[in-house]
């Protein structure tokens, strides 16, 4: 029986509007808001029948006002939950990239106008999450926590916008539903061998504290350490002067997908994306190869790790 | 993973998605128990005094007792127990209607005391709002509703309160006011349809079924009197009726109004006698004035009707016994309104039959032997002229009673010990003693209540019968003359008035003389709303459209007009609930007006524009410019963002009144 409840109602919710993925921004009109009472508006349906019936019966007529009273601001209710959807508008979506099997926060970005009705604690969910969106002078965001479970792209559920305000009688609801995916990275393997060390001949130098080799002299600056002031110059050119270092750097990293063999494809992707993070930790530059795609890099820095987790993410795998 | 596959897997999931309770703040439930409290304050001010306390301290002390964690099952089955066995031992075994209330009392009174998470809380609030409810059930007063409208403001409070920890937006700032202006206009939106619905609904000709009686019965005119029994409804002051004339008003002093006629005596009690019903009295003839009035009857529970004597025909739903006492269909549990025409009346049942003669000179054997020798002995004296025995019993009376409220306990010779020993006491002594005397010495005599006097109310031109008029007097038959009136507590001579009402009133500080006027208004807002609110029914529905020219309206033109008038109403909920909020500045507000103007020849303002900024683009576009509309915006700048608002010419508020007029006074 629940479950045959369940099937009507998924059906039913499939004739809801909108019926496939929509460009944003997206704006809720009348046509798109649905209206039911809650189960305690429907028991509170229910009780003030029993006054009326009663009321009329006994043709008591302080006790019909008082029901007829409390049915007004029923009603009344029922529009001010669909005036807080209607007019709302969603401009966007968007996201932070994690890696899969860590829950991405998806924000959804609202708008109404600004001297339109308050709208607060809009419940925004869906069958992984629940957030709140509450709007100040026009503009709020809500962030919903969607678990992942693969890298690539993560469609985005469709999102159900729903409001109790103001009595709590009757559940006003919305659904909106992003054409735009989301990006989820690999995750990175749990442990495996360190990063290889760099191939290329291409050393650089970096200017870093505790290297050996002076690189240059400055101006002293304040907080420098009294140890690395140059004595010898200083006294020669009459202001202070501390000695900077340098650190050799090891040459690019070279990661090869082709270089993994013997591992299945998920298992490449898993330990590419944990060297990737870890050479990012290290500050070094590295190349990605992967098949399908020009190498990336050498470089490093955000950029080009999302370009570089990006490409990982994207190959294409046994179970896309 | 595709989209139908998303689609699939989300939506079946999104049923089971059931929240877990959650326990509520003490702040929210402290608002959802006060909501309860009121709902059921008005119930009890309607039940019996120690009950009620009973149930206010339990309510109270369970509120609090419950504050930190939910009271063990047992108790609160103990204590649910402890109050139903209260209620039964207060109202007695039979259930009437307010048996049904006090229990319904007693229970919101526990539910406190598992009331913790959201759903507990509803459903409190839902069953508290059959509190006030259940009060007009026993009483429909303007103050019950005034009690209920606080009631419904504070479960609606409570209710969005609760809805806004639903939604996990709490606001504790926003000052209490805010909150009660906002649930003031949801029910202000509401009213429309309310009203719509109250005065158009068809209304029901006659009822379903039939309200429960009371168990404890209220204080009035009752179907037996024991002489001696009545002080209690001397001494209530509450309305019984209130009467409207039209027309000529009756004196004061003639102002008896004929309730229940008691014929027969046990020595103790009188009662309606149950024969009278198969004899028709002949029709009587009007001699002399009659008065049109409306009189407005307070609720019984019983069937009698009053009215001014002598009625001279029975109102619809009422009918008269032949001893012109008027009876109703159903109890009287509600306010109802009579229309009814009174009058002197020539002779009232001048041939009266041998067995009613005999019925109304009935006495009981053995008791009160000297009153039935005084009355053989005056019989004696006076041969067969009836009328010289009734005048020397008022005779006697004026020259040696008195009246008092204070009465000793009658034995078992009550009218011996009235008229021989006491020779003091208030009107059921007088007209009981009287009426035995009177059969004593074979003259025909009953006993009939009312009430007699009532007092006008200056506010409204309307007359208040109080339950302190309650009265007891006299008739007697004559030859010729049929029943005649006689009052002989009125007899009593002037200076033996000792102990009556006034005197108590008096005693109390003349409290009430100086609320006279307070009482007054108060007694015309019950009045008034007895006539709008309360009388308003599927007769009075039909009589509305009668000035409109719809005769006979009706159930089915009458929902349409209804559905009409509801659509109205909704219409108008609608475009009030979706209009903006107001702006609170009036400068931005004529200023935002202005530029709407502006915008239906499609030079609106840019949101990210300034005002001059758009002026002068306006005084570019436009052909042969807008100099006013430059002044304007340079004005409205300077005033807004300036350093010293206003031309320094004129006082600020001045200036402003100015600005704000040219700017609604400017037509693009």
């Amino acid at each position: 029986m629940r479950d045959r409840l369940h099937a009507l109602r998924a059906r039913l919710e499939r004739f809801a509007r909108p019926r496939e993925p929509e460009a944003f921004p997206v704006e809720l009109h009348r046509r798109r808001i649905y209206v039911l009472p809650t189960r305690f508006g429907l028991f509170f349906g229910v009780l003030l029948a029993a006054m009326g019936v009663g009321a009329l019966n006994y043709n008591n007529n302080p006790a019909l006002l008082l029901m007829l009273l409390l049915a007004g601001a029923a009603q009344t209710s029922l529009l001010g939950a669909h005036l807080q959807l209607s007019g709302l508008r969603f401009v966007a979506v968007s996201a932070d990239p994690v890696p899969a099997g860590t829950p991405i926060q998806l924000r959804l970005h609202a708008r109404a106008g600004t001297r339109g009705r308050a709208r607060r604690g809009l419940r925004v969910d869906c069958a992984e999450g629940v957030a709140m969106l509450t709007l100040e002078e026009g503009v709020g965001d809500a962030e919903l926590a969607l678990p992942t479970h693969r890298r690539g792209w993560l469609d985005v559920p469709r999102l159900r916008v729903s409001t109790t305000r103001p009595l709590g009688l009757v559940r006003a609801w919305s659904w909106i539903w992003p054409e735009q995916p989301l990006l989820v990275y690999p995750a990175p393997e749990a442990d495996g061998p360190p990063l290889p060390d760099g191939a290329g001949e291409a050393a650089a130098a970096r200017l870093h504290p505790l290297g050996d080799d002076v690189h240059h002299l400055r101006a002293y600056r304040r907080g420098d350490s009294p140890r690395t002031i140059a004595w010898k110059p200083t006294a020669r050119l009459g202001n202070l002067l501390v000695r900077e270092y340098e650190r050799p750097q090891s040459a690019d990293i070279e990661l090869d997908w082709l270089q993994l063999h013997g591992l299945d494809p998920e298992a490449r992707i898993r330990r590419l994306a944990r060297w990737v993070d870890e050479a990012e930790r290290d500050a070094r530059r590295y190349r990605l190869r992967v098949p399908g795609h020009p190498p990336i890099g050498p470089a490093h820095g955000p950029a080009h790790r999302h370009a570089c987790l990006r490409a990982l993410a994207l190959l294409p795998g046994s179970r896309a | 993973m595709s989209r139908a596959a998303s689609l699939r897997t989300v939506i079946p999931a999104k049923a089971g998605t059931h929240e877990r309770p959650t326990r509520l703040d003490a702040r929210t439930r402290a608002n959802v128990l006060i909501a309860a409290g009121a709902c059921i304050a008005p119930l009890l001010l309607q039940l019996p005094r120690t009950l009620a306390i009973g149930i206010a301290v339990a309510a109270l002390a369970i509120s609090i007792g419950s504050l930190r964690r939910p009271a063990a099952g047992w108790v609160r089955v103990v204590l649910a127990l402890a109050l139903t066995a209260a209620v039964f031992a207060t109202m007695g075994l039979n259930f009437g209607r307010d048996t049904g209330c006090a229990m319904l009392a007693a229970m919101l009174a526990v539910k406190p005391a598992e009331t913790y998470s959201l759903r507990d809380a509803r459903s409190l609030l839902g069953f508290a709002l059959f509190a006030p409810f259940a009060t007009f059930l026993l009483d429909q007063g303007p103050w019950s509703l005034a009690f209920g409208l606080v009631a419904v403001v504070l479960v609606l409070l409570a209710m969005q309160r609760l809805s806004d920890v639903e939604s996990q937006d709490v606001r504790d700032g926003v000052p209490p006011w805010r909150r009660v202006v906002g649930v003031g206009r949801m029910l202000l939106l509401g009213l429309p349809l309310a009203l719509a619905a109250f005065w158009l609904f068809p209304r029901l000709a006659a009822p379903l079924w039939g309200v429960p009686d009371r168990a404890i019965g209220r204080p009035g005119l009752a179907d037996s009197m024991s002489p001696g029994r009545w002080e209690d409804m001397l001494l209530d002051d509450t309305p019984a009726a209130r009467v409207r004339f039209f027309g000529r008003t009756p004196p004061k002093q003639e102002m008896y109004f004929r309730g229940p006629v008691f014929t027969e005596y046990d020595g103790r009690t009188w009662s309606r006698g149950r024969w009278q019903s198969a004899y028709v009295a002949p029709d009587v003839h009007p001699t002399g004035p009659a008065w049109d009035y409306e009189l407005a009857m307070e609720p019984t529970d019983r069937r009698q009707l009053i009215a001014l004597d002598m009625p001279l025909t029975a109102p619809p739903r009422a009918s008269m016994g032949n001893d012109r006492s008027l009876r109703v269909d159903r109890p009287l549990d509600a306010v109802t309104r009579w229309r009814m025409r009174s009058g002197a009346i020539d002779r009232f049942d001048p041939a009266l039959p041998e067995p009613v003669r005999s019925r109304n000179l009935q006495l009981p054997p053995g008791f009160n032997p000297r009153t039935v020798a005084l009355a053989h002995q005056w019989r004696q004296d006076a041969g067969a002229d009836d009328a010289a025995i009734v005048q020397r019993a008022l005779q006697w009376i004026r020259r040696e009673f008195a009246y008092t409220l204070q009465i000793s306990l009658a034995g078992r010779d009550a009218v011996d010990q009235f008229l021989f020993v006491d020779k003091q006491g208030y009107c059921e002594q007088f007209s009981s003693s009287f009426v035995v005397l009177m059969r004593a010495a074979g003259i025909p005599a009953r006993v009939v209540a009312g009430y007699a006097g009532a007092d006008q109310n200056p506010i409204g031109d309307y007359w208040i019968v109080r339950r302190s008029d309650a009265h007891a007097w006299a008739e007697v038959w004559l030859p010729q003359r049929g029943w005649v009136r006689v009052d002989p507590t009125a007899a009593v001579a002037p200076e033996r008035v000792f102990d009556t009402l006034e005197d108590r009133a008096r005693a109390n500080g003349d409290l009430m003389a100086n609320f006279a006027p307070v009482y007054d208004v108060g007694d015309w807002v019950v009045n008034g709303w007895n006539d709008f609110v309360l009388g308003f029914n599927a007769e009075r529905q039909r009589a509305m459209f009668r000035p409109l020219g719809l005769d006979a309206i009706g159930s089915e033109r009458l929902l349409l007009l209804f559905s009409l008038v509801a659509l109205g109403g909704l219409a108008a909920t609608v475009w009030l609930l979706s209009r903006d909020v107001r702006e609170r500045d009036p400068l931005l507000r004529a200023w935002h007006r202005l530029g709407r103007r502006y915008a239906k020849l499609g030079l609106s303002r840019a949101p990210h524009e300034p005002a001059g900024a758009w002026a002068r683009r306006v005084h570019a576009a436009r052909a042969g410019g807008d100099a006013a509309l430059l002044a304007l915006g340079e004005r409205f700048s300077r005033w807004r963002y300036g350093d010293a608002p206003g031309d320094g010419a004129a006082p600020p508020r001045e200036a402003l009144k100015v600005l704000l007029r040219d700017l609604a006074a400017h037509r693009p």
